[in-house]
């Protein structure tokens, strides 16, 4: 039953999906600017490819909305930020605040990881509050 | 600096905005032209009149066909900047001091770019070209299991490309701080973990891409062909292609995960002050392991599906069954498995432990046994067989009269005092060679003729193929030859200039072959140039294919599944239409 759904379902939207091209292409510049420490880059590029990933599971029919695999892509970007941020500066809270103004390219890094899952918590209240709201009263 | 930054991050802002623009719009597009429901398998002409026209068509495509075609494309675009590179470095070689290039760190990004483009923006696209479009026609299914990560699988490769070149486009923009990558294919370390260049790192994350595009492709592969069978495909009649790509999806499963890893760690090494693959770290060796381990199943990864290829190509025109096809699969699965235990062969010289080596001579040695396995079975399958000389038979023979030389200088050069005397000389890359550009390539351009009907709707020019095909065997025979006459020389590899003492080898007699060898290299480019013009000129203006069966294989009982579905494809593709509404080329119509 669940196969002949998902049959269905595959036959009808397999020929198009603006989807794959954005996920390779938020893929690749989030790497880029990772690893080359372009920030800018590194933000706009996860933040793309999240909300690819987000996009395509819904077209897909795996998830109903995208809201909620945004939520979780942001805390894992988040958690993985903050990672990156602790291998340099230690686990003290302290520490990592005071990383905040450091220009070690490591940490800024971590940082920049982190405020891509920030941007993506971000759209995902929008989408989830402002978007499936519903015309204003 | 920082204003550099900001302007990024508004550029970034801006792109981002255009993305969710252009999303929302194709969304719509979506909604207002639904594909037609229920079945849009083949032989309904209406799933692919559909699709939204123009450039979106290609960027939104999710039909295995579609994107069967785009490598295609991709691939012969890489080919060309390959080639291009090659023959500057040849160019380069006609004489022993550097007068051409610019430098000899120009001739070592060429040389870099050149192994890599082919083996991993040329040689794995090509083949996925071919699976992706022909794998669901061979075994019955509607599309890909997974036809979104088909997709992503492929537009992953541009950015991958752009990457690996990066340097190259870089150099001038920035003065020179940004330069191509210099560390060769196997990126050994120290010599990558050391060069400051951000080239490097840009190209790492490149082949990094590449690796992730070729893993998701496998996993598809893989679940397509157990589980999108016709009812009527069994494993025991599966067609020999498609048993090919099952074994290469799994050795991609197991070996390109594993370059990923190693590529983020030498990444991690060059930017996040790691400690791999230093020398009072995890040591350069390490490197080379992790690199051989992936790397010499990367041989069979490239060379099993063209195998499969002739194997399913050339009973067609030998009037004959494919002989002893039960053995040649087990002889592709022993490869398969084989292929894992041969990785320190790579590494006779670098002083392992010499029972290790002994051991990885042996296993070495034992690869030619279904390597030969399948020579003989080809061979047999022509023997008595009534031989049809079109151009993808003549490039099946090329194939397998290349694999006995690429082979059997392969067999030479497992064992270790041969290999202790050859190692990084010419005579490696003449072996090499032999089979990438004798074999790989040639089952490409084989299964290109044999299927250009199909995909088109039109024919090629046969004059010109065989042209191509006797130009290029000329070519690649003059070109290889002479490297393996080069290595018996003791001509190092990999040098741009080779002005060294009489006594370390003949200059004279190495000047000359090295000018033989450029001389087959323009013979090999000039029998592209044909290739290329065939292919676009037939496109545009070859006579449109009517017969379904236009090689005659009905006469031999040999008619075969994705022959049937251009059949059906011809009855229901309307007359006014000169071309297949599935070969990716014609307006969507409005019906």
């Amino acid at each position: 039953m669940a196969r002949e759904e998902r049959e269905t379902e595959t036959s009808a939207a397999a020929k198009v999906s603006s989807w794959p091209l954005f996920v390779a292409l938020g893929l690749a510049v989030g790497e880029v600017g990772v690893v080359m420490a372009i920030y800018p880059l590194a933000i706009g590029g996860l933040v793309l490819f999240a909300g690819s990933i987000a996009g395509i599971l819904t077209e897909a029919g795996y998830t109903e909305r995208p809201w909620r695999t945004l939520t979780a892509l942001s805390g894992v970007f988040v958690a993985l930020g903050l990672i990156v941020v602790v291998t340099q500066t230690g686990t003290s809270v302290g520490a990592i605040e005071s990383a905040l103004a450091s220009t070690d390219t490591i940490v800024l890094r971590g940082f920049s990881i982190v405020g891509a899952g920030i941007v993506a918590l971000a759209a995902s209240i929008a989408g989830g509050s402002v978007t499936d709201a519903g015309p204003a009263a | 600096m920082a204003g550099e930054q900001l302007a990024l991050t508004v550029l970034m802002g801006v792109f981002l905005v255009g993305v969710a623009t252009l999303v929302s719009r194709m969304e719509n597009l979506r909604a207002y032209t639904p594909l037609v429901s229920g079945d849009a398998g083949y032989g309904d002409s209406t799933a692919t009149s559909h699709k939204p026209s123009g450039l979106i068509r290609w960027l939104t495509t999710v039909d295995h066909k579609d994107i069967g075609i785009l490598y295609g494309i991709y691939a012969t675009i890489a080919f060309v900047w390959g080639g291009l590179a090659v023959m500057l470095m040849r160019v380069e070689l006609t004489t022993p001091a550097l007068n051409v290039l610019g430098g000899t760190g120009t001739y070592n990004g060429l040389l870099t770019s050149h192994g890599i483009t082919m083996l991993f923006l040329f040689g794995t696209p090509i083949i996925a070209a071919f699976s992706n479009y022909f794998i669901p026609l061979l075994i019955g299914a509607d599309d890909m299991a997974f036809p979104r990560i088909n997709g992503i699988a492929f537009w992953l490769l541009p950015p991958a490309a752009l990457l690996i070149w990066a340097g190259f486009f870089l150099d001038p923009l920035t003065g020179g701080a940004v330069g191509a990558a210099e560390t060769s294919w196997t990126m050994y370390t120290p010599l990558s973990a050391e060069q400051a260049n951000p080239g490097v790192d840009l190209m790492l994350l490149g082949l990094h891409l590449s690796g992730i595009s070729a893993t998701m492709g496998a996993i598809n592969f893989i679940v397509t062909i157990f589980t999108e069978r016709s009812p009527d495909v069994n494993w025991a009649n599966l067609d020999i292609f498609s048993w090919t790509i099952l074994t290469q999806s799994a050795l991609i499963l197991f070996a390109f995960p594993l370059l990923g890893s190693a590529l983020i760690m030498l990444l991690l090494d060059r930017n996040f002050q790691t400690a791999f693959f230093a020398v009072d770290g995890g040591s350069p060796i390490l490197w080379q392991h992790l690199f051989w381990f992936f790397g010499h199943p990367e041989v069979y990864i490239l060379v099993l599906p063209p195998m499969g290829l002739v194997s399913w190509i050339l009973p067609k025109f030998s009037g004959r069954k494919l002989f002893g096809y039960k053995f040649v699969i087990y002889s592709t699965l022993a490869i398969g498995v084989l292929s894992f235990g041969v990785w320190a062969h790579h590494m006779f010289s670098s002083g392992i432990d010499p029972r290790i080596r002994a051991s990885f001579m042996a296993v070495s040695l034992a690869i030619a046994i279904p390597s030969a396995v399948k020579t003989f079975n080809w061979i047999a399958t022509m023997w008595n067989g009534n031989i049809r000389l079109t151009a993808p038979m003549l490039f099946c023979i090329g194939f397998v009269a290349n694999f006995v030389i690429g082979g059997i200088t392969g067999v030479f050069l497992a064992a270790i005092p041969v290999n202790l005397v050859l190692h990084d000389t010419y005579y490696v890359v003449g072996h090499f060679h032999w089979i990438v550009m004798g074999m790989i390539a040639f089952a490409g351009f084989g299964a290109i003729y044999y299927w250009f009907p199909i995909v088109t709707g039109k024919m090629y020019q046969k004059r010109l193929a065989k042209m191509h095909f006797w130009i290029s065997e000329i070519g690649v025979a003059v070109t290889f030859f002479a490297m393996l006459l080069l290595g018996y020389l003791g001509m190092p590899r990999r040098y741009a200039t080779y002005e060294f003492n009489g006594l370390i080898a003949p200059l004279a007699q190495v000047t000359t072959l090295h000018q033989v060898a450029t001389i087959g290299a323009f013979i090999i480019m000039l029998g592209q140039l044909i290739w290329v013009w065939n292919l676009t000129q037939s496109y545009l203006e070859g006579p449109v294919v009517e017969d379904e069966d236009p090689w005659n294989l009905k006469e031999t009982g040999q008619y075969s599944r994705e022959f049937e579905w251009f059949g059906e494809q011809l009855d229901t593709t309307d007359e006014d239409t000169p071309t297949l509404a599935a070969d990716g080329s014609g307006e969507p119509s409005d019906d």
